[in-house]
């Protein structure tokens, strides 16, 4: 895999993790009967959920613009 | 742990809708807005009709539909049972309203300082300051503009800021300070109960035992801290025979 | 296909050397009459929403529901579940034609993408215009948003994650062209230059866009059908509401959003296709795919619209029965009755079209409006009735709403807005994706197909 390919999968991974801590572990717990219900548990996690959802999308961007030194040839077909 | 509730006799209300009244005073609610409203309904054709009267404070649901749907976590739900507002916090998107079954929600449509609509009392128009001298009434509570419960958030009545909701709020400011909510404070049949129902022996858990109850709208599961004894549920054919102002420019 | 004629004089051929394709960077009268028509939409609208800010909500039709008997939700609401809809269809055609490689439709593909920017744009500004509070939504939003709140999906899928992705594949989709203009001079040339970023057309840069879509389409299909369900969701879960709750909101919800977003696809193709000259990129082979999946779209709809009158009718709740019967019979039987018509005659007559195999661009067109005609309604008779005849306590009979000229001033407000980009888009950028034979480098652009100037004056955009 090249470079391009490894930052391209590293972005949609990071993404993907942000999107989860964001949605799972930082935001506000499915409940409605204590005072903790209504705050995130960790403040601004919908923004970290929207940061993973930009940074995974901003992965096809990467991939497409970035300047590679080393040949894609061998890439193609590996990136699957 | 404290749960608070409130029990409505429905043999006791006679309808005269003291505790709206109260209500209004003690929040300072702006016009056509009802925190406290009492139904008076007629069921039945002539000459077998029935008259009725059901008070309808917010439930405070246990299991509250506009909690739940909050974007933003303002309307939420206390480990003491209330259901209460953050004004700094919500968005004036209307969610809670649309959720709840029971119609206690009021948006703020209107800026209440807006003295050229004549919405509420300004007490800095110089037609007013005319007549009080710069007094400003006493029943203008300051105790609403602080932070109540350890959230520290602004919950109770009277700030009505221009786009945001507010229901009900049990009187939360009274509440803290040990006392009933105003419009239990005010009923003169004393209809209206209001405690602890966690703890065996408050006066209201004691009552409960001794009746049935029920609740509004039980089957959607709700599970409303305010239960209702004596009377029957409305049925779905009652009337409602006369409502107070419903228009905003009153 | 070769336009350049050969006898022209030396000053026009220059001329014409250095145009841009598509229209791009050339405007016409016709153009210029859209365009200040709509600006002055958009100037009502802001009039209307700083009315509205101005004295609060009160200057709307929007009052609270129970005792004040209103409708809390009204046309506002109304506005964007139909915009959101509509840029359901236009990414979800787009990513169909590059997922399945449908060549004839490719013509279409970048206005669908751009429908679907404008239309959630659109339908983001709706929501901000209902809101009490619009600065602090957008700040508390971000901050404090839960999950468990249908909006949840609403905010951060629909308006942020799918405008971004949509974004992401317009540009990633448009780089190329972006570079062939950019190898013209032109005043928009430095546009051109930032958004190729250094294109290269190579066979490598190729393949790695052709993966790229893919990969995006196959990435961003999923993610538009849980986003636009999840705002199907914010009526369907609401069990205190009679005639919202339902399993059949969220698919419902879907279905008629392609049906919208598509009307929006033919209507815009149609006025893309006689304005630039675009016959051949734009063929009728393109609108009759577009008249076929907008029949069999259409015709699930009448369905489930079928299934949800017999059960309103047949054993009733008594608060569910009062709906029922506002829309049948009653107050709204003239909107329900009349969006059933806009919504099944198009149906029919597209059938018709399709066994006979004929396809008529100017019926498609008006199929494409009425549909939308009916959507709208559609829409709003999800968002009201359940509010002015849902009450389950005894709030009175009924309640009632009817929209302010404040909220008319900003509905024709978001219209125009959306207009007026579309209209702005497509001069400075092919709203038509360039054909081979005008992006490669090695063909001077001889092979460009272009409206002739003289053509271009008498253009009409609307």
């Amino acid at each position: 895999m090249t470079r391009r390919g490894v930052i391209t999968m590293a972005m949609i991974v990071v993404g993907l993790l942000l999107m989860g801590y964001g949605y799972f572990g930082g935001a506000a717990q499915w409940c409605a009967d204590a005072v903790s219900c209504s705050n995130p548990r960790v403040e601004w996690s919908p923004a970290i959920f929207v940061l993973g959802v930009i940074v995974a999308f901003s992965s096809a961007l990467y991939y497409t613009v970035a300047k590679d030194e080393v040949t894609d040839e061998v890439a193609r077909g590996k990136q699957q | 742990m404290t749960k608070y509730g409130m029990v409505v006799d429905l043999d006791r209300c006679q309808g005269c809708r003291a505790c709206v009244e109260a209500c209004k005073i003690e929040n300072n609610t702006p016009s056509a807005v009802f925190w406290m409203h009492v139904f008076r309904l007629e069921d039945g054709e002539y000459p077998n009709t029935r008259l009725s009267f059901l008070p309808r404070p917010c439930q405070h649901c246990n299991n509250a539909p506009c909690v739940k749907v909050c974007p933003v976590g303002a309307r939420y739900g206390r480990e003491d049972g209330l259901v209460l507002t953050d004004y700094d916090r919500c968005i004036g998107c209307r969610y809670c309203e649309v959720a709840c079954p029971y119609g206690v929600n009021y948006f703020n449509w209107r800026s209440p300082d807006d003295a050229f609509a004549d919405y509420q009392m300004s007490f800095d128009d110089p037609d007013v300051v005319a007549v009080t001298d710069g007094a400003v009434p006493p029943y203008r509570n300051p105790v609403h503009d602080r932070k109540h419960g350890d959230e520290r958030r602004r919950t109770s009545g009277s700030s009505h800021d221009k786009g945001v909701m507010e229901k009900c709020t049990f009187c939360v400011h009274r509440v803290e300070q040990g006392l009933l909510p105003a419009c239990v404070d005010t009923c003169p049949v004393g209809a209206l109960r209001f405690g602890d129902t966690d703890d065996d022996e408050t006066p209201i858990s004691q009552f409960l035992r001794t009746r049935e109850t029920f609740q509004l709208l039980e089957e959607l599961g709700t599970d409303p801290s305010v239960v209702y004894v004596g009377g029957t549920a409305p049925t779905s054919h009652a009337r409602e025979i006369e409502r107070p102002m419903t228009e905003v420019t009153r | 296909m070769t336009v350049q004629d050969a006898h022209a004089p030396d000053e026009r051929r220059e001329r014409e050397e250095t145009e841009l394709p598509m229209g791009v960077g050339r405007v016409s009268r016709g153009w210029i009459a859209f365009v200040g028509l709509a600006f002055l939409g958009v100037v009502v609208g802001i009039i209307g929403f700083l009315t509205e800010q101005g004295q609060g909500l009160v200057g709307t039709g929007m009052r609270d529901l129970g005792t004040m008997g209103g409708a809390t939700w009204g046309l506002y609401i109304t506005l964007v579940i139909y915009f959101v809809g509509v840029s359901f269809a236009g990414i979800m055609i787009a990513a169909l034609i590059r997922l399945f490689n449908l060549e004839h439709l490719k013509g279409i593909a970048r206005m669908a993408e751009v429908m679907t920017v404008v239309a959630l744009l659109l339908g983001a500004l709706a929501i901000i215009v209902d809101l009490g509070k619009p600065v602090r939504g957008v700040v508390n939003l971000f901050r404090y948003a839960r999950p468990q709140s249908p909006f949840f999906g609403t905010f951060s899928l629909v308006i942020t994650g799918y405008l971004f992705s949509s974004l992401v594949y317009m540009y990633v989709t448009a780089r190329r062209d972006a570079a062939v203009l950019a190898a013209r001079p032109s005043k928009l040339q430095g546009f051109f230059r930032a958004w190729s970023a250094g294109y290269e057309d190579t066979a490598d840069q190729r393949a790695r866009d052709r993966r790229t879509t893919f990969w995006l389409a196959l990435a961003i299909l999923p993610v538009l059908v849980v986003a636009t369900s999840s705002l199907g969701l914010v009526f369907g879960l609401q069990v205190g509401r009679p005639g919202w709750f339902g399993t059949l909101q969220a698919p419902a919800f879907v279905v008629l959003a392609g049906v919208s977003g598509i009307g929006h696809i033919i209507v815009l193709a149609a006025i893309v296709r006689h304005a630039l000259h675009q016959e051949d990129r734009i063929g009728v082979d393109a609108f009759a795919w577009l008249g076929r999946f907008l029949m069999t779209l259409l015709f699930v709809y009448c369905y489930f619209v079928a299934v949800e009158i017999f059960t309103t009718i047949y054993q009733p709740a008594v608060a569910e029965q009062r709906i029922g019967d506002a829309l049948l019979t009653g107050r709204y039987a003239w909107l329900f009755w009349g969006s059933i018509v806009t919504l099944v005659v198009p149906a029919l007559l597209l059938a018709w079209m399709a066994i006979k195999k004929q396809w008529r661009i100017g019926w498609l067109v008006a199929i494409g409006v009425i549909v939308n005609l009916g959507a709208l309604a559609k829409r709003y008779l999800i968002v009201v009735p359940s509010q002015t005849h849902g009450q389950l306590l005894p709030y009175g009979e009924v309640g009632t709403y009817s929209p302010t000229w404040v909220e008319y001033a900003v509905m024709i407000g978001l219209f125009s807005l959306g207009a007026l980009l579309v209209a702005i888009f497509m001069k400075i950028f092919p709203i038509i994706e360039l054909a081979d034979a005008d992006t490669d480098p090695d063909v001077d652009d001889g092979g460009a197909e272009r409206p002739e100037a003289h053509e271009m004056e008498k253009e009409v955009v609307s």
